[in-house]
This record gives structure tokens, sequence and C-alpha cells, in this order.
């Protein structure tokens, strides 16, 4: 009986707080979601966004990718993309364009050959010094913004972006630092491109 | 806007080959497929060929620049019949090490094969050496000498008792015709810590009792060495790495092997 008491107690002050923090909570719906094509995380990937700053000017996408096996081997991965877009150049009053907005991601790839730290049993602790399933990126980025309330109300889409994006990691950067003759820039930096759009 | 627009459509295109899915993905549009299948049958089998000439080479992880060089150096040695990369191909074990690897040494005139290292192992790696090169064990035979190549590194393996694969070569080793000679090629040398310390006796006793076998040819250490690991008398080569601007010129004439270092 004291038990049940108890649990009852738990279960409403649960249910208060869940009603005191919806409120708070709001921070969590996505102010968008983005669809991208290569880019080093997927042949295809998704994800939601989120603004970041008072000015909107910088995002974070958490987005999920898959490359098939005919693309390269099945792999799945997980990435956390962040890009500010320091200059905005205004297409009359229905588009923006960000020309050259930096970024920074971390993929995740979930894989058995893959792992996040090499077994301390097999190595020696600086025998292979890098993650395997852990991947540092560096982005640069272009994108275009369309306003779409301007032709289609109601929708609840506010604009519409497409941007395309070249990346490297740690493993490219590495080579391309060592090897700055046999190696230019546009061999350690990837495309991708990609559509968001925003709620 | 118009221009905005047919900017990007342009830069898609003209990009197409430089859209990546996945550091970690095995193969793309542009990497090469079975090399050493492909260039085996181009180097052919050399009979006749009374002087077996070789470059042996190895570890050209993060050596692109020397890569490129080496590919000079050695188009202007006389009468290079093949060269072998001997593993460490790359660093990360990943496709666009290898594919920037393999592109440099299509350059070079005579036909080449690689061996795979303990860092083409980490990663998906192994899956680009099989997609790229082909097998990890294997051999050919060229001027009546076999060569032997296989996977040594044991430590990927964790020490499982089974890489080196002994049976298999014994398998390789035994007596035929056609052959006089015999030449192993791995990464990882037997005096190494990362090679299987339960399979040093069996191996060395292994090629110790095949009559006409010539050496072992190894790499890893990134320093050259010559030592000889039992009384058979054998030598046990070691190349020092592509990064280091070293390689060995290898001779076989009348089933007598010599070499010698050459720096670039």
């Amino acid at each position: 009986m004291y038990f049940f008491r108890f649990k009852l107690i738990f279960i409403l002050l649960v249910a208060v707080n869940i009603r005191a923090n919806a409120q708070s909570l709001k921070f969590l719906i996505p102010d968008g979601a983005v669809a991208q094509y290569a880019g080093s995380i997927g042949y295809f990937s998704a994800g939601v966004s989120y603004d970041l700053f008072p000015n909107k000017r910088g995002s974070l996408d958490a987005m999920y990718g898959f490359v098939p096996g005919n693309r390269g081997g099945v792999l799945h991965i997980a990435a956390a993309k962040f890009t500010y877009r320091p200059w905005s150049i205004g297409v009359k009053d229905w588009a923006k364009f960000y020309p050259l907005n930096p970024g920074a991601f971390i993929s995740y790839t979930f894989h058995k050959d893959l792992s996040f730290k090499f077994p301390s049993g097999q190595y020696s602790h600086d025998y292979y010094y890098w993650s395997e399933a852990m991947r540092p990126h560096l982005s640069v980025s272009s994108e275009v913004e369309v306003n779409t309330d301007k032709f289609i109300r109601n929708t609840g889409i506010k604009a519409i972006g497409f941007y395309i994006e070249a990346n490297t990691n740690d493993y490219y950067l590495i080579n391309y630092l060592q090897n700055t003759s046999a190696l230019k820039l546009n061999d350690i930096f990837l495309l991708g491109i990609g559509t968001r759009v925003k709620f | 806007m118009r221009i905005l627009l047919l900017f990007f459509l342009a830069l898609t295109v003209l990009s197409c080959n430089h859209f990546e899915f996945s550091p970690n993905q095995s193969f793309d549009r542009i990497s090469l497929k079975d090399v050493n299948v492909n260039n085996l049958r181009k180097l052919g089998n050399g009979i006749g060929d009374d002087t077996i000439k070789f470059v042996l080479t190895g570890d050209s992880q993060r050596s692109r620049d020397e890569t490129v060089e080496f590919c000079k150096v050695v188009n202007a040695i006389p009468n290079i019949d093949f060269v072998i990369l001997d593993g460490d191909i790359s660093e990360f074990g990943v496709l666009k090490e290898m594919t920037w690897i393999s592109r440099t040494l299509e350059d070079l005139r005579p036909p080449y094969v690689a061996v795979i290292g303990n860092h083409d192992e980490t990663a998906r790696g192994k899956e680009v050496f099989l997609n790229m090169f082909g097998a990890l064990d294997y051999s050919f035979v060229y001027g009546g000498i076999k060569f032997i190549c296989h996977d040594s590194n044991s430590r990927e393996y964790n020490f499982d008792g089974q890489v080196p694969n002994i049976p298999w070569l014994k398998e390789e080793l035994k007596p035929d015709a056609n052959i006089t000679g015999y030449v192993a090629v791995s990464h990882v040398p037997v005096n190494s810590e990362d090679f299987d310390s339960k399979l040093v006796k069996g191996y060395t006793e292994a090629f110790a009792q095949t009559p006409g076998f010539l050496a072992s040819l190894n790499a890893h250490t990134h320093n050259y060495q010559l030592f000889y690991p039992d009384k058979s008398g054998i030598p046990y080569i070691i190349t020092s790495a592509m990064g280091s601007s070293e390689f060995l010129v290898v001779q076989i004439v009348n089933n007598k092997l010599s070499f010698e270092r050459v720096f670039f």
C-alpha cells in the first residue's frame, strides 16, 4: 500500500513536470528538415535542422545517412553538422545567397570493421592513434535560400535552400599536409549537395 | 538568380567524380579494379628471361610526393621487369589513399603488384584492397621463379594462429618441374613483434626445407635490414619505406639472388 502510494506520487510528479517543461522543451522542435546527396555522410542522408544564434546565421543539422552495397559497401552513418553563414547577399526580396559558409561536422559510421577505439588488448596505446568509426570533418558551402512565402502561402514552409558543400577530414588533411605537391586541395575536398526546408 | 543556378549546375556537373559517399566506402566510380591480375597479365611468364630484375618497395602511406619521384627513378633504370609494393599502401586503410597511390603508380613503365600491409587492414581497408588489387595471398611465376605474396600481418588478426597461413604456404612451396627458385614476399618480417610468435618456427622451417628457396622479402619497419633468423642461410631482406626515399633493386641470375639499395 505504501509502495503504491509512492508510485502514484511519482507519476503525478512526472506528469506535472512534463507540463511545466512543455514550454521550455520547445527548443527541441526543429526549424527545418535537410536532405543531402553524397557529402561523405552517405549516398543519401536526411535529418533535422536547428537555427543557431539570434541572427539565425548558424545551423546545426542532425543527419542519418546510408550507403547502399552497390555504391561502395553498406554503411550507416550518423552526423552532427555545424554551419555558419557570415555573408548574405539579397536577391530582390525573394531570395538570399550565402556565398561562403565555413562549417565543421562529426560523422560516426556503424560497421563491424570500424571501432570507436582500437582494442587495447591487441595494440599498445599509441599503435594506431585515430578512431576508425568517428571522423572529424571541415567543410565550406554555398547556399541559395528562396523565400517560399512569396510564392506559396499557408504551407508552413518559410523557405527552401539549396547548397553545395565541400568537406575534408583528418585522414585527408594529414595526407595533404605531407604531400603538398602530389595532392591538391580538390583531391582532399569532396562534394555533396543538399536541400534545406525551413518551417 | 538564373546565373547563380547555372553556376551551381556547372559546378555540380564539372565535379561529378568529386562526390563522396563516405571515406569508408570500399570502391567508387573511378577506383581501379583487379590491379594485380591485370598487371601480371602484362608481365607474362618471363620464359627466356635469364636475368630477373625487379624493384622492392613498401610503406607508401602518406607518401604520394615520394611515390611520384619513385616512378621517375624506377622508369630510368634499364631492364626492370616488375615492381613489388610490399604493403602499407595506405595509413588509414581508406579508398582515397589507395586510389592516390595506385593512380600515381600507373606512371610506372614496368607492371607492379601490391601486397597487403597492416595499415591496409584497418577500417574497411581489406575490402578496398580486395577490390582494387585482389587476393591477400597469391603467387606468380616469372622466369622460373615463384613469388609467393602473402599476408603476414598477424597482429591485425589478434594473433589467431592463422596468419600467415602456413598450410597455404606449404602448398605453394611444393616442388614443381617448371620452378627453379622461390621467393616469399610479405609485409611484416618474421623478427617483428607484429608477427605471430607461435608461427615463427613453422614459417622459417617451411622456407628452410624448400630446395631452391632464395629469400624472404619484407617491409614494415621503414628501415633497411638484412638478417638470418635461422641457420639455413636464407636471407630475410627488409626494404626501407617509400617515404624515406629508398628502395631495393633485386636481381636473380642462375638462381642466385643479389640486391642493391637505391636512394632517391
